[in-house]
């Protein structure tokens, strides 16, 4: 049976020239040429910006890195029919693992695939729209209340 | 006699019915043989195919009309009706239309009701009442079902013996692989060799293989996509490529009388006999033309039905002896009041009977692959190969599945009579045919547009092959004698199957939104927001702003981080403002022109430190202010990084007298008008919240925008409404917000201005500087200065007080303009509103009336025009 939890995760994006980006780019999630967003547990968006900003500065002087993860609401959809159930939010095509992004339930999603689940990320001002959906949408999701750090 | 499992309500009467019954089996077992009346004529129809292929066996189920009774599994309780017929199916007195075709000529539609004009619209709810087909459900909510996507590397259509084996063999390839069927697999199948394959190759289906059973194939689209329909399911199928399994349906015969309840296609006879073991008739006559027509008679015989005779051509299929045969024989009509009752053959021979069953031939269900252009389809089995062999269907279902184009062959044109219903859909003869072929319409196409010939529920499975040859038959081979354009849906669908899972209203909702609804705010719609209207009390609330203190959630604003070397190029050129003496730390009112020198939005810059600026636009403009700003950026290819941080930062409005003895309550940062000034904007602390305070005034009072961290906005909203207690702190809504705005002569986009308006017409030119060499908008409005302004928006003070927003302006008789905003200002005593007002003669009047009320010109802003209360 899959199973929804919120996520408490630190997100913080990267904007610099796509070359510079390259450089950072390990386990990042990149949105766009110029964009990528690092995924941590809560709490080590300060270091990760650091890390990030210090390893980038080199090779963009202009690049911005922020902590937004007050911008972003992080769902994790784990267990068995986990894929199955995220085919009735959306038409995206789930790798076996790694990063994919795309409309789910009609808003805008940023979707990690890895073995036996899912994390979404969605923009704050949808967190409880897209909360609602995937409860309402998918048989068989159930939702356990209580939030677990995120982990890759 | 099978066990009775249930029962249905037919026309209030109980149809007991058995395990694996259809609604026709069980209707037809209970002595039913109309099942509805044809559109046109009115005549009779039974039971004709049993696969889903023909328009005979429509009725209404639970309400829902036009349901094949062929293909809906009976269940207990179901309530069936019958369609056609006033004031019953089965006795319809419009049948008398059978006997006056001349009443209903070919092309109809064309000719009738013409002129006068009013005559269609009259003659339209008579004819749609005539025809009968079913009443739709209008007084019930649509039932959505659910709506999934499914990606697979191959999706096979149809399990039949192709079907089964195509996806057999892709799966031993190791691609993923679903299967629909319209019905269950076998289903349709009288028992015999083709059953026993279709066992066989179930029990060697590899666990892999996603079998979707009653799901339907609408179409195939680009993508591909394929829809499946279900029971209450849609099912969009995204596949790497496509086989078509769909066989084919046994061809419909063309004589006088072949619509007679009691002619069978011979697969819907041997199904009717093999599968739910009912006769179709007691003495039958079977016309044999291909080798499964002997399969059909031994099953029609196993059901103890007696086979009075066979029809067969000169060196057609062996017919097993003791058959009386007629070797070339032609039928060339059925005859029977309410049904079949004899059959009369080209010799002259008549042969009573109570069941005609025929097997002359196979259609193949092509249209999925006709309407699959340039995309990875191919087609297995008898839909490419009408009639193959077992042995055939399972090598071409194989050769498909590995990768493969299996090989077709040419389907044998279908032979057409000398009379007899083409379109059972939709009543065309051949006589209507030849009428119109006579009138001039000489093509397939045209043709079918003039007869409505293919356009019935069947979408031309039975006949689309029999308009093509009429036509070929006539023009010779040419492109007009083809089958017309093949469409979705392939199989009829319901509008709500289709619309399943798009019942989703997109709420966008700010990290206050609990705390408004533990308020008793009233929610609505703002632009895809949910925000507080009111909490109960929009008067009390204006006060609150105007004399004490007041907050507001504008974390619905758009909030722009622009950086990067090039981040005040971007943000000169984009707006009009001036931004070159911008210092960090103060703001400037903006206006977004397009191209055109017309108002898209407004909002605010702010200067901040290293080159930066931070842009809020209104709430509903966010999405086209972030677009707007990264075209430009790309277009003239400035190194720019923008960050669109309405979702991240929350935004609350601390507005009234008394504002800033709050905050200064809550931080210990300076406050006071020297060292925060209006359009002004610090980094503070408020409540141990930080904040990037901006003051603006929008609602005309001394005001503090907190753009804080999302997740902190509840902890900021407490702590000010907790320290506000004493001061009579009260939130307000959009309610208030609509007065406190429209004192202080503030325009909303889109409800105060129309798309053509350019800031001199909303008296924003001053925020527009002229004097820089360039900005969005600049040229047009050069050449707009030249031109006398026809139309502009002015204040309006009314006489007494009235609901007038959205009411004319006139002068004398004469429409001069509108009212955009209205409400009763209470610091004023007066009605106040905003409006856009027409030049007479190039003068703009001043005094105006709005419907009986005097409305005059009034200059704004309307409250504290100096504005010293706001730079307090």
């Amino acid at each position: 049976m899959p199973e929804l939890v919120a996520a408490r995760a630190s997100v913080v994006v990267c904007l610099a020239t796509p070359e510079a980006l390259d450089t950072v780019s390990d386990g990042a999630l990149r949105v766009a040429p110029d964009e990528l967003l690092v995924l941590g547990p809560p709490d080590s968006a300060e270091m990760t910006a650091l890390d990030v900003s210090r390893r980038i500065s080199g090779a963009d002087a202009d690049a911005v890195v922020l902590d937004v993860s007050d911008g972003w609401a992080t769902w994790t959809l784990d267990g068995d029919g986990a894929r199955d159930a995220f085919g009735y939010l959306s038409e995206l095509d789930l790798p076996e693992e790694g990063f994919v992004q795309g409309d789910v339930a009609h808003v805008p999603v940023k979707v990690v695939a890895r073995p036996g689940g899912l994390h979404l990320l969605v923009p704050a001002v949808w967190g409880a729209y897209l909360h609602e959906r995937i409860l309402a949408r998918c048989p068989s999701v159930t939702e356990r209340e209580e939030p677990e750090d995120w982990s890759p | 006699m099978g066990r009775s499992v249930g029962s249905i309500d037919f026309e209030g009467r109980r149809v007991p019915f058995e395990d694996g019954d259809t609604v026709a089996s069980a209707l037809y077992r209970a002595g039913v043989r109309t099942f509805t009346r044809s559109v046109k004529h009115h005549r009779r129809r039974g039971l004709y195919c049993l696969t889903g292929d023909c328009p005979n066996c429509l009725v209404t189920v639970d309400e829902e009309p036009g349901v094949r009774s062929c293909c809906a599994p009976a269940t207990d309780g179901m309530k069936v009706e019958r369609e056609g017929g006033r004031p019953s199916t089965e006795r319809d007195l419009l049948s008398v239309t059978d006997r006056v075709h001349w009443l209903l000529p070919v092309g109809f539609y064309h000719k009738a009701f013409v002129r006068p004009r009013l005559a269609w619209q009259m003659a339209e709810r008579v004819i749609r009442w005539a025809t009968g087909l079913g009443k739709l459900p209008v007084d019930r909510a649509p039932e959505l079902g659910t709506a999934r996507h499914l990606h697979t590397d191959v999706l096979v259509v149809g399990g039949g013996v192709a079907g089964l084996s195509a996806a057999i063999a892709a799966a031993e390839r190791g691609e993923t692989v679903a299967l629909c069927d319209e019905g269950v697999i076998g289903d349709k199948v009288a028992p015999g060799p083709t059953l026993d394959a279709i066992r066989s190759l179930q029990e060697g289906m590899p666990g892999t293989v996603t079998i979707l059973e009653r799901h339907a194939a609408v179409g195939v689209y680009e993508g591909p996509l394929v829809p499946l329909v279900g029971d209450g399911a849609l099912v969009q199928v995204h596949p790497g490529r496509i086989v078509v399994a769909t066989g084919a349906a046994e061809r419909h015969a063309v004589f006088r009388g072949n619509d007679l309840p009691r002619v069978f296609l011979g697969r819907g006879a041997a199904r009717l006999a093999g599968v739910h073991g009912v006769k179709p008739g007691n003495r039958a006559v079977v016309v044999a033309e291909t080798a499964e027509a002997i399969e059909h008679l031994r099953t029609l015989r196993y059901a103890g039905v007696d086979v009075v005779a066979v029809v067969a051509s000169d060196g057609g299929v062996a017919v097993p002896e003791g058959t009386r045969v007629h070797r070339g024989a032609v039928v060339v009509a059925a005859g029977g009041r309410k049904c079949l009752t004899a059959v009369a053959l080209d010799s002259g021979e008549r042969i009573p009977c109570d069941a005609l069953v025929l097997s002359m031939g196979l259609s193949p269900r092509d249209g999925l692959l006709r309407m699959a252009h340039d995309l990875p389809v191919v087609g297995a089995g008898d839909v490419i190969a009408p009639g193959c062999t077992l042995e055939e269907a399972i090598e071409s279902g194989r050769r498909a599945g590995r990768g493969g184009t299996p090989n077709g062959r040419d389907v044998e044109p279908a032979p057409i009579g000398s009379s007899g219903y083409v379109c059972l859909c939709e009543d065309v003869s051949v006589g209507d045919l030849q009428r119109a072929w006579a009138e001039g319409w000489r093509s397939s196409e045209i043709l079918k547009r003039y007869t409505t010939a293919t356009m019935g529920p069947c979408q031309g499975a039975m006949c689309g092959r029999h308009l093509a040859r009429f036509v070929s038959e006539r023009s010779g081979p040419t492109p007009d004698g083809t089958l017309t354009t093949a469409r979705p849906p392939a199989r009829p669908v319901r509008l709500e199957d289709l619309a399943a899972g798009v019942d989703e209203v997109i709420e966008k909702r700010t990290a206050l939104h609990d705390r408004h609804l533990a308020l008793g705010a009233k929610l609505d719609w703002s632009g895809s927001w949910k925000r507080p209207f009111n909490y109960g009390d929009a008067e009390d609330e204006y006060v609150a702003v105007r004399e004490r203190v007041s907050l507001m959630d504008v974390s619905t604003l758009g909030k722009f981080l622009v950086a990067g070397r090039d981040a005040r190029s971007l943000v000169d050129q984009v707006f009009p403002c001036r931004i070159e003496d911008l210092a960090p730390g103060r703001s400037r009112y903006m206006l977004a022109l397009d191209e055109a020198g017309y108002v898209m939005d407004d909002g605010l810059v702010c200067a901040l430190e290293g080159g930066r600026y931070y842009v809020t636009s209104t709430s509903g403009g966010a999405d086209t202010m972030e677009a707007w700003l990264r075209n430009w950026a790309d277009r003239w290819d400035l190194h720019v990084h923008l960050v669109n941080q309405t979702p991240m930062l929350g935004a609350i409005l601390v507005a009234g007298p008394r504002s800033r003895q709050l905050l200064s309550s809550l931080s210990g940062d300076a406050l006071d008008g020297d060292t925060f000034p209006y359009m002004s904007h610090r980094e503070i602390v408020v409540a141990g919240v930080p904040s990037r305070a901006l003051r603006v005034g929008f609602v005309g009072e001394l005001g503090f925008e907190l753009h804080h961290p999302r997740s902190r906005s509840v902890e900021l909203w407490d702590a000010l409404m907790g320290a506000g207690a004493d001061l009579g702190i009260r939130p307000h809504g959009l309610d208030a917000l609509e007065v406190l705005r429209m004192e202080k002569g503030h325009i909303y986009l889109a409800q105060d201005t129309l798309p053509d308006d350019h800031p001199g017409k909303l008296g924003l030119d001053w925020a527009v500087a002229m004097d820089k060499p360039y900005f969005i908008g600049r040229v047009a409005l050069e050449r707009m200065r030249e031109i006398p302004l026809e139309r502009k928006l002015v204040g309006l003070m009314f006489e007494r007080d009235a609901s007038l927003r959205g009411v004319p302006l006139h002068v004398g008789n004469r429409i001069v303009g509108r009212v955009t905003s209205y409400g009763s200002s209470r610091v004023l005593g007066r009605a106040i509103g905003l409006g856009w007002i027409r030049a007479i003669d190039g003068v703009f009047p001043t005094e105006l009336r709005a419907g009986e009320v005097r409305a005059t010109v009034t200059p704004t802003p309307f409250y504290d025009p100096e504005g010293a209360k706001l730079r307090a």
